[in-house]
This record gives structure tokens, sequence and C-alpha cells, in this order.
């Protein structure tokens, strides 16, 4: 998952997300992260909320170009190998899938049908089989409509190697191995089904796979399960401009440039429970810096009203940004789903009392600060970020916002253990690594702080045997279930000897692995509780991390844009409601 | 003259080969599997493998630089992964922007050069006529102005001088759009509106150098016999100091125009990234970024070209300019 990715979004956007509803802020306060958020998510049981159209907009008209900008460019457009942030929320715009998530921006997400009537129906009632019947009157670009047949090809072709990138959920479950490019080749027979898959007609997809995977109805959401119409499939070349199936379809692409997405007229909104097509056409612009891109959207001149910049304010301008009240309406600040771990190496420190004393000692408020401030990071206690489905807050270690080493040294009991913490030899590592050995020296540990290239620093934390006790570590689900973060994180079960899928705490407890198989066995609708629970029960009972904060997004707009959040499964802009104001 | 261009060009391909050898061991050097490019985050070891063989990347180091060198000269065919049949000339595929790197250098070359050859003009006729100016009316208030003018350019640096013009002109006053670059073939004015900016700071950077060495040479011209003997002869001012003095002055100007311009051209990299254009240079230094290897090779070996070409045209203009000069 989007652990590299992740840990670069905290390190170079380094923006802070205030919640995009003004009225979530109370009277008075100052504008800050919605410290309130109380994330709920669900999966849509009624059929009704899959259907569109979506609720209008208050305040919103028709028209206008919206302008993204980023500095970087969109590495794939193709809906089989999307699995960047921007890639995804960009690929909303003009590919649906089968299921897809309804988001309030505040953290309350329900997954509802996309081209599926419902979330998918569980035929067996053993996650094993999985049915999804597909919608009236769903389109492509061109006017044809979409099949069952157009959505298994594009899963088909996602088993060929030369079209890599993109997240590989499906085709494991399906072939039922990770090597899954062995048991299917696409290239000598694209007409051929992949294994499991089927089509009894042209309105019915069934999955089986041979293990229970009750997560798949998340896993349909990713852009892999975009339809693709074979006769135009272009292979690599289809990255340029995919066939449209959403609201919008892309006319131009100059690569690494700019992209004009423009109004799909064969998109009907009473299929759509999630999007709306309000602005002409979208301009993706590749290139500003983000010191550029903050004060040509401050600057606020021409077409820049109705711009929107991406990559986040820049740290150095971050106290004009947030001095500024005339700035207030046109910024976001939201929290993410991308958490962050002081991580333990359970292998070496084995000692609960050790584990949970680090706990105690850690400083979270001082972090924050380091990071960029309130805009920059929001603290956190549990494993999984808010905005999961079934999420608790709780507080196992409650140490205050400062930490409290007295506690820690308590629980030492007079021992002063002697551990190694690697950090990556970049400037955020160095600056953090000076504060977390303070914490933790004033708690009484003894810590030798090894600088590792920033480069390799994730790969080498991944080899089981590697010789620290203590490294950051980051997690970003992609999506917003407890099944994608505990159960990948700690089931001791999946410790390889390198590229360890097993997060990087290497715990492996017996009794907790059968609670993961027990957990995950549950139907989908019973799970969220469950792994809020399991949360609480891992922490206290195993303290495996330290839990530290989550990524907060904070960017800017133009005077004249509306309907523009921050997305609470991938913590990025989204503009499947955004408008330009007239 | 024949001969002269013929042994010239044969040098300079013997110094692109050696160019292209070196780039290519380069590939080798960096610690950077260009594979997990095409796989990054989901990958295992078994899976990358494969990927690898799919890119060719586990043939012999002397078989992919053949293959390399074939594809510059008649095209080959690069597999499935990578788009299949790359016409010549082929520099290969990026896995990272997705497609040919000759896609890639059709689109950002012109920007380089309509930002580089228009602000040459400009730098050029700027700092010759200063210099110029200052060579002719010497010790007067107007020639320390002139100097003066040219070494606050001379000590300036392109991102402070273009985020002023930038700040002035677009965030403030407004008259002019934020650059973004539009083909001269499509919209002549907005693509002239969107590089005047850019134009004149390095204009105002690089016209120093020519305002003190026109300067210099147009001073040394002018105090010499012929240019007595031609005012001696009543021939106007003018026609004295154009095609008399300043095309004597000139050729030291010519190396060192060649030399600049060459140089440029092969990436403006600090003029791209204050402006905010895709050109070579940006696309180079995010290549490097990226740890886009066959990119990273394009981008050597063209701005090499681009060196090695502007040299030729040097000496070839020499013989035109200065008839003292014999091609041998």
């Amino acid at each position: 998952m989007r652990r590299r990715s992740a840990a670069i979004v905290a390190l170079l956007t380094l923006v802070t997300g205030l919640g995009a509803c003004v009225n979530n802020r109370k009277s008075g306060d100052d504008a800050g992260p919605d410290v309130d958020r109380k994330a709920t998510g669900a999966i849509a049981s009624d059929p009704r909320d899959s259907t569109g159209p979506a609720p209008e907009i208050p305040g919103a008209s028709r028209g206008g170009t919206i302008t993204v900008i980023r500095q970087n460019r969109i590495p794939h457009l193709d809906p089989q190998r999307v699995y960047s942030f921007v890639g995804l929320n960009a690929s909303q715009l003009y590919a649906r899938r089968l299921t897809t998530f309804k988001d309030d921006g505040q953290g309350h997400v329900t997954l509802v049908g996309d081209l599926a009537v419902t979330p998918g129906t569980d035929v067996n009632k053993d996650c094993k089989t999985w049915e999804f019947k597909i919608k009236d009157g769903v389109r492509y670009e061109d006017g044809t409509i979409i099949t069952s047949r157009d959505i298994a090809y594009g899963i088909a072709r996602s088993f060929d190697l030369a079209l890599t990138g993109g997240p590989t959920y499906i085709q494991q479950w399906l072939a039922d191995t990770p090597q899954f490019d062995t048991r299917f080749d696409f290239k000598s027979n694209k007409t051929a089904l992949a294994p499991g898959l089927s089509t009894p007609d042209e309105k019915t997809l069934k999955l089986a796979f041979a293990k229970p995977h009750c997560d798949l109805p998340f896993a349909t959401s990713l852009p892999a399960t975009a339809p693709v119409p074979a006769a135009k499939d272009t292979g690599v070349d289809y990255d340029k401009q995919p066939v449209a199936s959403g609201p919008y379809k892309i006319t131009k692409n100059t690569a690494g440039v700019e992209i004009t997405m423009e109004r799909n007229a064969n998109w009907d909104p009473a299929t759509d429970a999630v999007r709306h097509q309000y602005p002409d056409r979208f301009v993706w612009s590749f290139g500003p810096d983000p010191i550029t891109q903050t004060n040509r959207i401050i600057a606020d001149s021409g077409a820049d009203q109705t711009a929107v910049s991406w990559s986040g304010v820049h740290p150095s301008l971050m106290a004009k940004v947030v001095g500024d009240p005339a700035l207030r309406s046109r910024t976001i600040q939201s929290p993410t789903p991308s958490h962050n771990t002081l991580t333990i190496n359970n292998q070496r420190v084995t000692d609960l009392k050790v584990r949970q004393a680090l706990n105690y000692a850690i400083d979270r408020d001082g972090l924050i600060k380091i990071l960029g401030g309130e805009t920059a990071g929001r603290p956190v206690t549990t494993l999984m970020p808010p905005a999961t489905i079934g999420w608790k807050d709780y507080d196992a270690y409650p140490a205050g916002r400062n930490g409290n080493p007295d506690k820690a040294r308590d629980l030492l009991g007079g021992k002063k253990p002697d551990l190694v913490l690697a950090v990556a030899d970049s400037t955020f590592g160095q600056e953090v690594s000076i504060h977390l050995r303070a914490n933790l020296e004033k708690a009484g540990f003894k810590i030798t702080v090894k600088a590792v290239p920033a480069d390799s620093f994730y790969d080498e934390t991944k080899k089981k045997d590697n010789p620290w006790d203590l490294y950051l570590g980051s997690w970003a689900a992609d999506w917003p279930s407890g099944a994608s973060i505990l159960p990948v994180l700690y089931d001791g079960r999946a410790i390889k000897d390198s590229g360890s899928n097993n997060g990087t705490s290497y715990l492996n407890a017996p009794a907790l692995n059968a609670e993961f198989d027990r957990t995950l066995a549950l139907p989908t609708e019973q799970q969220g509780a469950e792994w809020g629970r399991l949360d609480e029960k891992i922490m206290r009972e195993y303290a495996p991390v330290v839990p530290l904060y989550v990524d907060v997004v904070f960017t800017l707009h133009g005077s004249k844009v509306g309907g523009v959040f921050v997305d609470s499964v991938f913590g990025s802009p989204t503009f499947v409601k955004a408008f330009v104001r007239k | 003259m024949v001969r002269f261009l013929a042994r010239r060009l044969l040098l300079a391909a013997l110094t692109l080969f050696a160019v292209s050898v070196l780039t290519f061991l380069m590939f080798f050097a960096l610690p950077r599997d260009p594979a997990t490019a095409m796989c990054p985050k989901n990958c295992d070891a078994a899976r990358l493998e494969r990927v690898r063989d799919e890119l060719g990347l586990n043939d012999a180091k002397a078989v992919q630089y053949l293959n390399y060198m074939k594809g510059i000269v008649a095209g080959r065919d690069l597999g499935s992964a990578q788009g299949g049949y790359c016409a010549a000339p082929c520099l290969g595929y990026s896995y990272v922007n997705g497609e040919p790197v000759t896609s890639t250098f059709t689109r950002v070359i012109p920007v380089t050069l309509s930002i580089v050859i228009p602000a040459a003009l400009l730098w050029l006729a700027t700092g010759i006529g200063l210099g110029t100016f200052s060579a002719l009316h010497r010790g007067t208030v107007l020639d320390r102005m002139a100097i003066g003018f040219s070494l606050a350019g001379a000590s300036s640096q392109l991102y402070f001088v273009g985020g002023v013009l930038l700040l002035v002109f677009v965030y403030h006053l407004r008259i002019l759009p934020y650059p973004h670059y539009t083909s001269i073939l499509d919209n002549p004015l907005a693509w002239a509106a969107s590089l005047i900016l850019p134009w004149c700071a390095l204009a105002f950077l690089f016209s120093a150098v020519y305002a003190r060495l026109s300067r210099a040479q147009m001073l040394e011209t002018m105090s010499e016999d012929f240019v007595r003997t031609a005012v001696a002869k009543g021939l106007p001012r003018r026609t004295i100091v154009v095609r008399h003095a300043l095309r004597a002055a000139i050729t030291p100007l010519v190396t060192t125009a060649g030399l600049d311009v060459g140089a440029t051209l092969g990436g403006t990299v600090i003029t791209e990234t204050t402006f905010g254009l895709r050109g070579l240079g940006r696309t180079a230094v995010d290549a490097v970024k990226d740890g886009d290897l066959p990119t990273i090779m394009g981008t050597v070996l063209i701005a090499a070209t681009f060196i090695v070409v502007a040299n030729v045209v040097v000496d070839v203009s020499y013989t035109l300019i200065d008839p003292r000069v014999r091609l041998r």
C-alpha cells in the first residue's frame, strides 16, 4: 500500500487542513483542524443510496473552468494503472468504478454502488463469491452502453505486466497467489476472462475466490474496476487518453504539461449518486512549484481565480497565509488518513512495559511543531486513523499533549534500556531524531541515533533482521476499513525476510493472529465496530508502536472556486462537487 | 570550405559518440533500478524480475548499448511494455513519463528554443549596443551609466531578477499573464507575452559581458589606423562604426556568443524553474530527481549536440566575418 508516497506526502507537502465546511468551526474559534471530527463509515444497504442524482450543492452554478495546479505530473491516467493520490482523485472525474464512496469531507463515508446497483452481494454468505449487477443507462463518452463484459475486460488487462502500476488486490484474490501474472496470460488471449471472473449476462459480474475476502466491495472502489472498451484498448498508449465513463472526458493531454477534461454529454446524473458536472471543464496544469502556486493563488488574478493549488501551501508562506484573514475563506484544511507512528521492532524490544513506557514518553505536540504546527499534523493515540469505519477514539497511555516522562520512568522501574533509533538522513529525519531522543532520554532511556540513507530507509526497515529498535513508519490504507490496516500491519504471519508486509513492527502474537482471522470472517457490516475494539485491545495488551500523528492537508484555492474538499479516504483534494462561483 | 566542414563534422560525430558511451555507462553506475518505476508499490521480487525481462534490462550491457545506438540511427522495437516500434532517432522509452523520450523532446525543445534564441538576440543587441555606445561616448556620464547598468546585470541572479519581474508585471500591475508556453505557430502574441519576461531577465544578465567586451574591442578598434583613414576619407560616422569598426571588433563576441547560446540551449534550468516553463533544462533536472535514466541520457546527448553544433557554426562564421581567417 502507499507507505512510501504517504511519507512523501508528509515530508513534501507539510500542509494543514481545515474542514471545508465553514459551519464546522465553533464560534470565536481560530481556524484549526476539525478537532471534533467524529468519523463514521457505513456500507449502503438500501439500493436508493446508490442511485442518482446526487443532491444539488447550494450556491453551485454551471459553467466555468477550474484549473488544478500541481508540481508533478499525474503518473498514470489508465484506470488499471492508477495508484497515486492524485491519480485516484483525478480519475473520479472520468472513470467510474463498480463501487465508490459518498463522502461529506468531514470523515463520514458511505460505500455505495457506482456502476453497480449495490455495493456487491455476498452470494453464499461466505465472502468467497460476489455478484454485482450493472446499472441501466451507464454509457461511455461515445454513447456506447457499459456492460459487465467491459469491466471484466478491464480486470483481465490488469494481469498484463506491461500495464503495471495499479493495485493488485483483485488480481491476487482471483488467482489466489501474489504471482497472479503467471496464472493468466492476457497478452496471448485478450478475449478470455480472468480466472474466477464470469459474466453470466451483460448486466451481471461474478467474482469467485478460493479464500474469503470480505473486503471486496471496498477493493472495487479503486479505479482498477473501471470499464475499458476492448476495441479501443491501445495498451501502454491508453495512458494518454482513456475512454471516459464519468462526467468528464479527456479531450487534450500534453504529457507532463497540461490535461484538459471537458463535459461528457453521455454521463447520466440519474445513475450517479456521488458526482456532479458543474464546471464546463477541468484543466490540470503541471510544473509550478509550491511557492509559485501559493503566490499565484494569493494574487488571485485572471484565470487563477478559478484555480486550486494541489501541492498545498509551502511552509515558508504558511505564516503569511494563516495570518491573513482575507484568505481564510479560500483555504482548505483537513486531517488525512495518512497515519504516522514511532514503530517499535517487537522482535528486539520484547518487554511490554518498555513499549508502554515509550508510549508515555513521547511529546506529540512538540513533534507536530517541528512538522509545521497544526497545519501539518494532528496527534493520534489510536492505531487506525480517524475516518476509518468503526474508529473509536481512546488513549491507552494518557500522557497529555506533551508526554509524561515521569510515568514512563515509573514503568521502567529503575531500568535504563539501551535502544537504537534509526532515522532517514534527511532534514526532517534529523530534526525528528533530536526531538524524540530528548523525549526518551528524559524518561530514562539511553538512545543511539543511526542515520540511514533516505532513499533506502523504508526498504531497510522492511528487512526482518534490521538492527534497529525504533524507526518512523507510516501507513495510508487504500480504503477506510480496519481490515486494510490492522491485520496488514500487525499479523505476524505476514512477516517475510525482506519486503515484509507486516508493517515494520514485527509483532507476532498467535492469540492476536487468531483474532484477526475471526474478525475477517465476520460479515462486512459488522467488522467496523470490531476493528475499533481490536485497535484498543492491541494497544493495551501489546503496545507494538507509538501512534504519533496523521498528516493534515492545507491548501488554497481562488476566490471563484467552490465545492472543493479533502476526501476522507485518501486525504487529497477531490473535485466531484466542485463548481465555479458566478 | 567543404573539406573543412567535413572534417569538423567528423570530429563532432566522434565527440558525440564518446559522450554517448559515457552516458550509457552512467546508466549502470546509478543505484536506480528502472524496473521499480514500472512496478513501484506492490511489487515483489519475482514479479520485478519478470518486469526487468520485459524491459530488456537483463541483456548484456554491450547488447543494450548496441540496441540503443541502433535505435538512434535506424529505429528499433521496444516491446509492448514500451510502446512497440520506436522510429529513428529512438532515444528509448521513459518509464517515468510513460512516453518515448523523443516525444518528450519534441515537446520541450521548442520551449527552450523559444526562450533562448530571442533572448540571445536581445542580449546581443543590448550588449553590443550598450558597449558601442559607451565606447563612442567614453568618459561621459552616459558611458558610466551604461556600464553601471551592465554591471548590475552581471552581479544579479536570475531567480532574483525573474522573481522581481514577476512580482511587478504579473502579480501587482497585472499587465502580463503568468508565463505559460504557447507555440508561436498557434498564437504569436500569446507566445511573446508569456516569454517577454524571461527574455528580459536573461538579456539583463547576459548583456553585461557583451557590453564590456564590445566596449573594449571598439575602443581598441576605433584607435586603429584604418579607422583614422576612413574618417579622413569623410565617410559618415555610422558607416565607420558599423561597417568597419564593429566588423573588426566582433570576432571575440562571436566566440562568446556561440559558447553562451550553445550552453544555454543545453538547459536554462533556473530560468525555466523561475518562470514555470517546461523546457529542456527542467526536464533534465526532473529526470535526475526521478532517476529517469533514458531521459537523462537523451538530455545529455542533446545538450552535447547543441554545444558541438554551436562550435562548428562559430568556426564557420569567422570566415564570413573576418577575411583574414583562412579555413584549413
